[in-house]
């Protein structure tokens, strides 16, 4: 039965045995990595928190304030409105790429013809730099100008305002982000879908199991931890994205596509209100943790193939 | 419950003709062994059975239906693996109803055919674990119990206790008679074993490069196989082979020995050549026989195993090859011995239970 006890539990035991207090003599050797640590990751978080607490405009007095900068998010229009931009841009950025990346992958497990030279060509929006893309795609975005909307001419659909109108801008830079990372999924699904053991699917073929009944109950079972990292993956990307946004449309029209990395970036270095900024970054790394959490917890209840799967 | 037959089947891969027209007609209720060595195409004709590979010429029918060209899921067949082919990412129960749930089966009905299959096999305790919790031998059995659910015309196994230790693997065999015995489903069965093809089979065919060598049922073989393969083949450990001659009333081996035939000599052959085939259990000790000296003696309790040199052969004297050492005898006997390598006894064959074979096309004269 020990050997069947999941493998975290099992190397937690193992660990737990191993504390013992470390000699004195030992303590220099942690100096250098704890300097590391301490200075770029743990000052700048306990600095920003406490900028956070802070009325900090760049060039005049600072003050404490407490807990009022985090009051002042509460009734925030702009922040209220970037957090849902931020969630919906991250929960279509995720699962876009997501369904097509999988769908990419199951024809890649293929006997394609040519397989390798088009698996190598449907990477490459992966390598390409965030500004490049973005500015390519600004220019492809052109209602007058653009490739886009003449190719829509071509089947008959009407320009479109893509970037430039309120509505449509969000869905166009999930565009961008969904070509540019869709190849990312499809490479961790692949390698998902190699793994997968080929015997199950001959019983399944006698047990009566269409093509669609394979994919539903042995493939997409079988792959969801694979899954799960992709996911992971692509809501930390989504969330943190900067470059394409602030390249293509710098939050705009108005602030209908400001996530709250852009409005972070225009109070502090804009309005430069350091203090209030702070706090925005402070409640979206909160966000990020929590996310990640729960993530990283669905990944490990969906590994079938590890541990005892409770 | 339903028939199998098999009519003039034949598969190829491009030029390689693997399987060169087979018939085998399999009857209501019976347990058939396919066995031979590793790549005769048992395994192919198996999954051509189940579905699994095109047929390239000749037909199968399941029920007098010509199954050709029907999927898999409408053969109505079952099939058991050799890596048991388990769906890691489910329990043992919905391993088990998961051809049932595709068919929509009321629920009720699956929980009682699972608990059913489960008290057969004793399988009840670990339905709720997942594959990967279980031995090799209970995965063997929940391959099994996927198998009985279904309720199938035909059973189909592919090697299944070939990954299992050998205790086990004998336990299992029973555990499949048994389990026939039981639901009396016809069924055929795919080994390399030529013991668990004579242990289990109510049929057995030998096959070799595509063909069939031999359709009897075990003893049938034992006794009268229809060719050195087939003698050579079924049998542990495997019969052995005299090349010589036959002359007047008895055999010439190639050393000039003297092998009685019992007065069974086939018409017009003297002086023809041939190959004595007689099985280590057949030979006893005699004063006139044949004349070897011992080379390694392995008891098992139960029985002795000797290996012996006849005198005069190639085989004992220095510089013998392996073509010589294939002159070597196997002699199996019941009571212990005090013989030691070095030796010599006399031995020879019980002529009524000896075969004469042809040595260019194999068969027995």
């Amino acid at each position: 039965m020990s050997i069947l006890t999941s493998s975290g539990r099992v190397a937690g035991a193992a660990s737990v045995g191993r504390t013992k207090r470390l000699r004195p003599s030992y303590w220099p050797f942690v100096v250098p990595a704890l300097i590391v640590v301490v200075g770029v990751i743990v000052f700048p978080w306990v600095f920003t928190l406490w900028m956070s607490a802070m009325e900090w405009r760049i060039g005049e007095e600072q003050r404490f304030v407490g807990l009022q900068n985090y009051v002042r998010l509460a009734t925030d229009v702009r922040f209220l409105e970037a957090m849902a931009h931020t969630l919906v841009y991250t929960a279509l950025s995720v699962v876009a790429p997501l369904v097509l990346g999988t769908a990419a992958a199951l024809a890649f497990n293929t006997k394609l013809p040519a397989r390798g030279l088009l698996r190598g060509i449907f990477v490459m929006p992966m390598m390409a730099t965030p500004v490049a893309i973005a500015l390519v795609w600004t220019m492809m975005f052109h209602p007058q100008l653009g490739v886009l909307n003449y190719l829509l001419s071509q089947i008959g659909i009407g320009p479109l305002q893509w970037v430039y109108h309120p509505s449509t801008v969000i869905l166009s830079l999930v565009l961008v982000e969904t070509w540019q990372w869709t190849p990312l999924v499809m490479l961790i699904v692949l390698g998902g879908l190699a793994s997968l053991p080929t015997e199950p699917y001959e019983s399944a073929q006698i047990d009566g199991a269409t093509a669609w009944q394979r994919f539903r109950y042995l493939t997409l079972p079988m792959i969801k931890p694979f899954l799960m990292v992709a996911v992971i993956i692509r809501s930390i990307d989504a969330l943190k994205s900067f470059d394409i946004l602030y390249t293509i449309t710098q939050g705009g029209p108005g602030t209908a596509s400001e996530t709250i990395n852009l409005y972070l970036y225009s109070v502090a270095f804009t309005y430069y209100d350091v203090g209030y900024g702070s706090a925005i970054a402070v409640v979206f790394f909160v966000l990020i943790i929590l996310l990640s959490l729960v993530l990283l917890h669905l990944r490990q209840r969906s590994a079938w193939n590890s541990g005892d799967g409770k | 419950m339903a028939s199998v037959s098999i009519r003039n089947v034949r598969k190829s891969y491009g030029p390689v003709e693997i399987i060169k027209g087979v018939s085998i007609d399999i009857r209501d209720g019976e347990f058939v062994i396919l066995v031979g060595p590793s790549g005769c195409g048992k395994s192919t004709l198996l999954r051509m059975i189940a579905g699994l590979e095109e047929i390239s010429g000749g037909t199968i029918a399941i029920d007098d239906r010509v199954v050709n060209d029907m999927p898999p899921k409408d053969r109505d067949i079952a099939m058991v693996f050799q890596n048991y082919a388990l769906y890691p990412h489910m329990t043992i129960a919905d391993n088990m109803s998961f051809a049932l749930r595709l068919k929509n089966t009321a629920k009720s009905e699956i929980a009682a055919k699972v608990e059913r299959a489960a008290g057969i096999l004793g399988l009840g305790p670990l339905l709720d674990r997942f594959p990967r919790q279980l031995s090799g031998g209970q995965r063997q059995r929940v391959a099994m119990g996927r198998a009985i659910v279904r309720d199938p015309k035909v059973f189909l196994f592919d090697e299944p206790l070939s990954n299992l230790d050998a205790k086990l693997r004998v336990q299992m065999r029973t555990e499949i008679k048994e389990m026939h015995q039981r639901l009396k489903t016809t069924t055929v069965y795919v080994t390399h074993d030529q013991i668990e093809a004579m242990t289990m089979a109510d049929k057995i065919v030998v096959m070799h490069d595509g063909i069939i060598e031999q359709v009897g049922a075990p003893l049938d073989l034992y006794d009268n196989p229809a060719n050195m393969f087939v003698a050579g083949f079924i049998g542990s450990p495997a019969m052995n082979f005299i090349p010589g001659s036959i002359g007047g009333d008895g055999f010439t081996t190639e050393d000039g020995s003297r092998l009685p035939l019992g007065g069974r000599v086939p018409a017009a052959s003297d002086g023809r050549p041939a190959v004595y085939g007689v099985r280590p259990e057949h030979f006893r000790l005699a004063d006139e026989g044949l004349a070897a000296e011992v080379v390694v003696v392995e008891p098992t309790g139960s029985e002795t195993q000797m290996v012996l040199r006849p005198l005069g052969s190639k085989a004992g004297q220095a510089g013998a090859g392996r073509e010589d050492r294939k002159r070597e005898l196997t002699w199996v006997l019941r009571e212990r011995t005090g013989a030691r390598p070095g030796e010599v006894v006399r031995i020879a064959p019980d002529p009524a239970r000896a075969h004469l074979f042809n040595p260019d096309t194999g068969l027995r004269l």
